[in-house]
């Protein structure tokens, strides 16, 4: 993880339904990053597990399939409570991947 | 206690609905970005799209509105998707609104529950857009096929008796005939005395079975030509065309002595009477009064024979309003 940094764009960038609401996501990622980073340095797994699964569900449906399977990774490894010791990483590479869609807005 | 307001509303009430208005959908998911998504995606749809972001919130509108087709998150914090749909379909205003879940448990389980508690379809998240579209049409159609059937039968499920969609569209033939050819007709509303506290008391299986001895009497008592109907909750109307009021009471008085005479085996030490409105008029009389008006007479009947003690028949002709003398 973190070898690419490049900004990641919506597959629906083009899509004029659709133009509105991405870009809304993407205001508010930032603010997701934040409530994600605190639940996991607090270890409040339920609200992270929350998120990550809202996540997991909506991104893909915004063209953000990478973010959507990064978070699909931390939510199932808090429902089956293994391989926790990967938490961390997981938790990064989503946040990574989130931050790279918000770098999109400034490119 | 025989509530006279709510017994007089349901006999009154002719109001025919509106349904014009595009259908509603009501989306019920914690996630605000699958509200967003919706909204844009659904646009081009000929639907109204309504939000809920809780399972409560989503209930108490579907309590409301009854909405065409329910989308439903399954994976939400307080009452879940599961529990909303238990109550979907625990409630009789909603049990056949159909319900789409749209959620992001992926597991064979999940679904089989969701399926079993009466989901019509089950999209797992992240979905694609074009299939739930397809997927929220076939939902409104069914939609439409069950309000059809709802509004087409003409049989009163619990009885087997016409219903009061049928009763409507008779009456209102048979009322419309009588102005032109001057024969008899007359009409009995029929309402079962104290049957809240025979729920209450002995249970609503209790009541059912009294609704359905009624039914049976009246199958048994009314003559082919009379049209017996289930006019809703305890109120039964029976048409009796070529009747004058007179006979018609006469019938009537019949019933009202066969149901009390009834021992009912879950209350045997617990009689049952009813009370009845009878309007009409004989032939050769001119009558052309709207069905809505030989309706409201009858009621009004009921109402005095309610007023007058129950377990008694109240009638008038429909045309002088005068009394009638009881069964001959």
């Amino acid at each position: 993880m973190g070898q690419d940094n490049n900004p990641i764009f919506s597959t629906f960038a083009d899509d004029p339904e659709m133009f509105e609401l991405i870009g809304l996501f993407i205001v508010e990622l930032p603010d997701r990053i934040e409530t994600i980073r605190q639940a996991a340095q607090q270890g409040e797994n339920d609200a992270l597990k929350r998120i990550a699964h809202q996540l997991r569900g909506a991104a893909p449906s915004y063209g953000f399939s990478a973010i959507g399977e990064a978070a699909g990774r931390v939510e199932s490894t808090l429902q089956q409570g293994v391989g926790l010791d990967q938490l961390p990483d997981a938790v990064d590479e989503l946040i990574a991947l989130c931050e790279r869609a918000t770098d999109a807005r400034a490119a | 206690m025989f509530d006279e307001e709510s017994d007089r509303k349901t006999m009154n009430t002719q109001t025919p609905e509106n349904k014009n208005e595009e259908p509603v959908v009501l989306l019920i998911d914690d996630s605000i970005d699958v509200h967003r998504l919706l909204a844009a995606r659904l646009r081009s749809e000929p639907i109204q799209l309504i939000c809920a972001s809780t399972g409560a919130d989503g209930l108490e509108i579907a309590n409301q509105i009854t909405p065409a087709v329910i989308l439903l998150d399954l994976d939400m914090p307080e009452i879940d998707g599961f529990a909303v749909l238990r109550q979907l379909k625990d409630n009789t205003d909603t049990v056949e609104v159909p319900v789409l879940v749209l959620s992001g448990l992926t597991g064979t389980q999940d679904k089989v529950t969701a399926f079993d508690l009466g989901a019509v379809d089950y999209i797992t998240k992240p979905f694609d857009i074009i299939e739930l579209r397809v997927r929220i049409r076939s939902a409104l159609k069914m939609s439409n096929l069950i309000n059809m059937l709802n509004k087409r039968a003409q049989i009163d499920g619990l009885t087997g008796l016409w219903n009061r969609v049928y009763f409507d569209q008779r009456l209102e033939e048979l009322t419309t005939a009588v102005s032109r050819t001057n024969h008899a007709l007359s009409i009995g509303v029929i309402d079962l005395d104290h049957f809240k506290s025979i729920n209450d008391t002995y249970g609503h299986p209790a009541g059912d079975t009294v609704i359905q001895g009624l039914a049976g009497i009246l199958g048994e008592t009314c003559r082919g030509t009379d049209i017996c109907c289930r006019y809703g909750g305890e109120e039964f109307v029976i048409l009796m065309p070529d009747t004058d009021p007179q006979e018609a009471v006469n019938l009537c008085e019949r019933i009202r002595e066969l149901l009390k005479e009834k021992r009912w085996s879950r209350h045997p030490n617990r009689v049952v009477t009813a009370s009845f409105g009878v309007t009409g008029v004989a032939e050769n009389v001119s009558c052309s009064r709207p069905a809505s008006e030989w309706l409201e007479a009858a009621d009004g009947n009921l109402y005095k024979a309610k007023q007058g003690g129950r377990d008694r028949v109240e009638a008038t002709s429909i045309d002088s309003g005068v009394r009638l003398a009881e069964a001959s």
